[in-house]
């Protein structure tokens, strides 16, 4: 029970079925299409997270290889050279003869050069012996003498080492006279060949040439880039070295030193900073990527728009969609309820609907097309039904002929053929005869207009010879209305009265004046007597059957008045006006065509 | 026509509002990611482009790589020699007229730049001092060395060397510079007691040469002189050359400021006790990023002080002072 009120709650408000499927189609493919979306965002960005983290830390162990190879090789060069038997000999040994050195010296000076020559990356390239002896370069150049090279880390680093070779972190050369330069220095100890004693140390200072150009050549993002640092979180190499000295920029060392995991995120001012870690082994240091999330998902932003647009796009489709859809399977019922409301407003005609699909709609179409039908068929019955008995109605009320008038006649006959007036008679008893033939005659509901006038000019010529002098007629008909259907025996009750009430009471001679003509679509039959006329009461009452005045009468004012709007609708009928003493006139209105309706009825 | 009824009016209201958001989403998608800023036009006019003088070209280095690192560009104009203030009065008027959006400027005169400087901040320059002030408040912003703060640091370090009986000779570089003027004030309060045994102040104008011989005429007026004081790198490097040619390192004490390779050589060779080091890298750095965050409205330190140190032969060798003596951007 709760849920339906619920249903009806939501779905009440709309007016129609169609807004009510439309909104609920696309609500849920909206829905549906939004969870779609919120779920391939978040895969996506999580992926591309991943893909990038995974492509940071593979350049990373790459860099890293590629120093531990750089080093590797330099140590190479060095074992070399430490291992001659020149540099033992010309460092470490006192029995030598001048020239011996000299040939060693040169021997040596040459190998440097060599070397030297062939790497750009050496800035220098020295042997010293603890003696206080040493070459270095070209020969040329000379250790300064403010330092004790044996108290400087680097040496110290060697000579403690167990394998005999050390690699420096980034520092000045000191050593060297006159030159203070950025350098690692990778060092090795001299071992004299003779007493297998450590005597000397030979060593290579390397510029950031080799390791600047190991970590540029690899891109992370347009913002990231590599840095290097030794075992204590010492910069070894950073793009921005100066600026890290200076105390301009700040990398997260600590962080990074303490970090046992291959990467980290760090919060950098406003950005995430994504640090990914390579330690070496071999040189204990630690090549660190450096990488701005938001540089990495810029491609994550592209595809996330890509997404969203075809979202946006698919829910478009999908109002549009459900729009046709909702309004092509309402259709039908729409259908429906125009031709219910047509049905509501009496119109039958086009009542039927079209059933064109075999579902519940096209069932209940159907079911509409059968009830429609059998109300319609119901209507007509009714209506047929309704005119028999307005027919039989009219009939009643045509057959009451003024008895009086009869007995008043015959009356009037037989004083005349008392008085031997044969002639009038004659005239009198064939106009009688006419006047009861055409009253009697009940084929027909209608007659032409002229069959009409007939009968009222037999009537007045019956009237005319009972009221002798008193009375006279004038008819006047259009030609063109002659044939205008009337419903019959319209006209001698409006004459019986215009005589009875109007010229009867009046001492002079009396008129009565008929004529029909046409105006429009109707036709109007004037009926003039000049009278003693009515005044206004009996003119308001005139319709009114119950008057007893008029009873007498029979078939009177009101009957005929009956007879027009029954026939004829309410527009029609008899409208009288009067006055006293000069005369009354009634008009009949009827329709031009008034016959045709009724044929159709029939 | 057919009415319209209210669903289909939502209809197309929806449908209108979704093309609406279609269309912006497709007009992101298409728009460059973040649009190409125009960059900020900075010029830069030190006191002198001297290529031997390590404090401008670290001071020119650090500025460089600020404009590289914050995305704006700079151009360097500067007269030969500090002491060439016309030649820096006219290339402020010219940098005028080449309407940057700020002009960095370490000005070679206390008052006589000032004029020029005025008109540079009245045609909407922003203005941003290095190095050293002028007479007048108008700059947007300073970033400098603390010079008093220097200058009482080296005297006070001094003042451990003398005696009674030591004479003083200060060697100056130009006379009105702020920097001078500073410097010597702070150098005569460190030495507190002794301050009355400075027996001349010479202002080199900022000249090897000029050093070189003041300092001689000097040591040759006071033979008893023995603690010779250099208030920049000219004058520092010149007296020390001329004590040197003199043979009199054994006699006279030295204490200077700034470093050069030269300078550090003579630390290293014992001709200084002591150096000053300021920090002319950061200072052209700072300034950079002081222009920028003066042009973006961003709030500023009206004085950055970009720091100094003083160095002497025992720390030298420190790691820490390694880094600040020998410039890495030189490599």
């Amino acid at each position: 029970m709760e849920r339906k009120a619920i249903f009806t709650k939501l779905f009440g408000r709309f007016k129609s079925i169609q807004s009510t499927m439309m909104i609920s189609f696309s609500a849920l493919m909206v829905i549906a299409v939004l969870i779609f979306l919120l779920i391939a965002l978040n895969f996506t960005s999580q992926t591309i997270y991943e893909n990038s983290n995974n492509y940071t830390s593979q350049i990373v162990r790459q860099v890293n290889y590629d120093i531990d190879a750089y080093i590797e090789y330099m140590e190479n060069i060095s074992s070399v050279m430490a291992k001659s038997g020149d540099m033992s000999l010309y460092l470490l040994e006192e029995d030598q003869s001048e020239s011996e050195r000299k040939e060693q010296k040169k021997r040596i000076l040459t190998q440097f050069n060599t070397i030297m020559e062939s790497r750009g990356d050496i800035y220098n390239i020295a042997a010293v012996a603890e003696n206080g002896r040493y070459i270095m370069n070209g020969g040329e150049e000379d250790l300064t003498p403010y330092i004790d090279i044996r108290n400087l880390d680097w040496y110290q680093a060697a000579m403690n080492s167990k394998t005999g070779i050390a690699v420096s972190s980034s520092h000045v050369q000191n050593a060297v006279l006159s030159s203070y330069k950025w350098v690692i220095t990778l060092s090795r100890v001299l071992v004299n060949n003779r007493t297998g004693e450590k005597e000397g140390l030979f060593f290579v200072d390397l510029n950031y040439s080799a390791i600047s150009d190991l970590c540029n050549n690899n891109s992370i993002g347009n913002k990231g880039y590599i840095f290097v640092l030794d075992e204590k979180g010492n910069i070894i190499y950073h793009p921005k070295q100066q600026l890290m000295y200076g105390g301009l920029r700040k990398e997260h060392i600590d962080e990074i030193m303490s970090c046992k995991e291959d990467s980290l995120t760090v919060k950098d001012g406003t950005e995430l900073k994504l640090y990914t870690l390579s330690r070496s082994e071999k040189t204990g240091w630690t090549v660190v990527g450096a990488a701005y999330t938001s540089d990495l998902l810029k491609n994550n932003k592209q595809a996330q728009m890509l997404y969203t647009l075809a979202a946006v796009v698919l829910i478009l489709a999908v109002l549009l969609i459900s729009n046709l859809l909702s309004r092509e399977i309402t259709k039908p019922l729409r259908q429906l309820t125009e031709s219910m409301s047509m049905v509501e407003k009496g119109q039958f005609d086009c009542a039927n609907v079209d059933v064109t699909m075999e579902n519940e709609i096209g069932s209940l179409g159907k079911s509409y097309n059968l009830m429609t039908e059998r109300i319609h068929t119901l209507m007509k019955q009714n209506i047929y039904e309704q005119r028999q008995k307005r027919k039989s109605e009219l009939k009643a009320l045509q057959a009451q002929i003024n008895p009086h008038f009869l007995y008043n006649t015959l009356d009037s006959i037989i004083w005349m053929s008392e008085a031997e007036r044969n002639d009038e008679v004659v005239e009198m008893t064939a106009a009688l005869a006419k006047l009861l033939r055409q009253s009697i005659s009940n084929d027909h509901e209608l007659v032409e207009l002229g069959q009409e006038m007939e009968y009222v000019k037999n009537y007045l010529t019956i009237q005319k010879m009972r009221y002798q002098d008193k009375l006279e007629s004038v008819i006047e008909i259009a030609p063109e209305v002659r044939y205008v259907k009337i419903v019959k025996l319209i006209l001698q009750p409006i004459v019986e009265n215009a005589i009875y009430h109007g010229i009867k009471y009046k001492d002079s001679k009396g008129t009565v004046r008929i004529c029909a003509y046409p105006e429009g679509e109707s036709v109007y039959i004037a009926v003039e007597d000049d009278g003693i006329g009515m005044d206004e009461e009996t003119l308001t009452h005139i319709f009114d059957e119950k008057k007893k005045e008029h009873k007498q009468n029979g078939v009177g004012v009101p009957n005929v008045q009956k007879r027009l709007k029954l026939y004829y609708g309410e527009k029609y009928g008899i409208t009288y006006e009067s006055k006293i003493g000069v005369g009354t006139r009634a008009v009949i209105r009827i329709p031009r065509q008034g016959d045709q309706e009724h044929e159709k009825m029939d | 026509m057919r009415k319209w009824t209210k669903t289909q009016w939502v209809g197309v209201l929806l449908s209108c509002i979704l093309m609406g958001v279609t269309l912006f989403s497709m007009l992101i998608l298409v728009w460059p990611g973040e649009k190409e800023k125009e960059p900020y036009q900075l010029i830069f006019i030190p006191k002198t482009i001297d290529p031997l003088n390590g404090f401008w070209t670290s001071l020119i280095d650090g500025a460089k790589l600020g404009a590289e690192e914050m995305g704006a560009e700079i151009e360097v104009y500067g007269a030969n020699s500090e002491e060439d203030i016309d030649e820096q009065i006219a290339l402020i008027r010219s940098c005028i007229e080449k309407k940057p959006d700020a002009l960095l400027i370490a000005p070679a005169d206390y008052s006589r730049t000032t004029e020029a400087l005025r008109e540079v901040k009245e045609s909407g320059i922003k203005l941003i001092l290095l190095d050293s002030t002028i007479d007048q408040n108008i700059a947007d912003a300073v970033v400098n060395t603390d010079n008093y703060q220097a200058g009482k640091e080296l005297g006070e370090h001094t003042r451990r060397l003398l005696d009674e009986d030591s004479v003083i000779g200060i060697v100056a570089h130009v006379q009105g510079t702020s920097t001078a003027t500073e410097r010597e004030a702070g150098i005569r309060d460190g030495l507190g007691k002794y301050e009355n045994q400075i027996a001349e102040v010479v202002f080199c104008n900022s000249s090897y040469k000029k050093a070189y011989a003041l300092t001689k005429e000097m040591l040759l007026k006071y033979p008893d002189m023995n603690m010779l004081i250099g208030t920049n790198e000219y004058s520092s490097i010149g007296a020390a050359r001329a004590v040197c040619d003199m043979g009199l390192t054994n006699q006279i004490q030295m204490v200077g400021f700034d470093n050069s390779i030269e300078e550090i050589q003579y630390l290293e060779a014992g001709v200084f006790q002591a150096i000053i080091l300021q920090k002319p890298f950061n200072m052209g750095y700072l300034g950079v990023e002081q222009a920028i965050n003066v042009i973006t409205n961003r709030e500023v330190e009206h004085n950055l002080d970009s720091g100094s140190k003083l160095i002497t032969r025992a720390n030298m060798y420190e790691e820490e002072n390694q880094r600040l003596l020998y410039p890495f951007s030189g490599q």
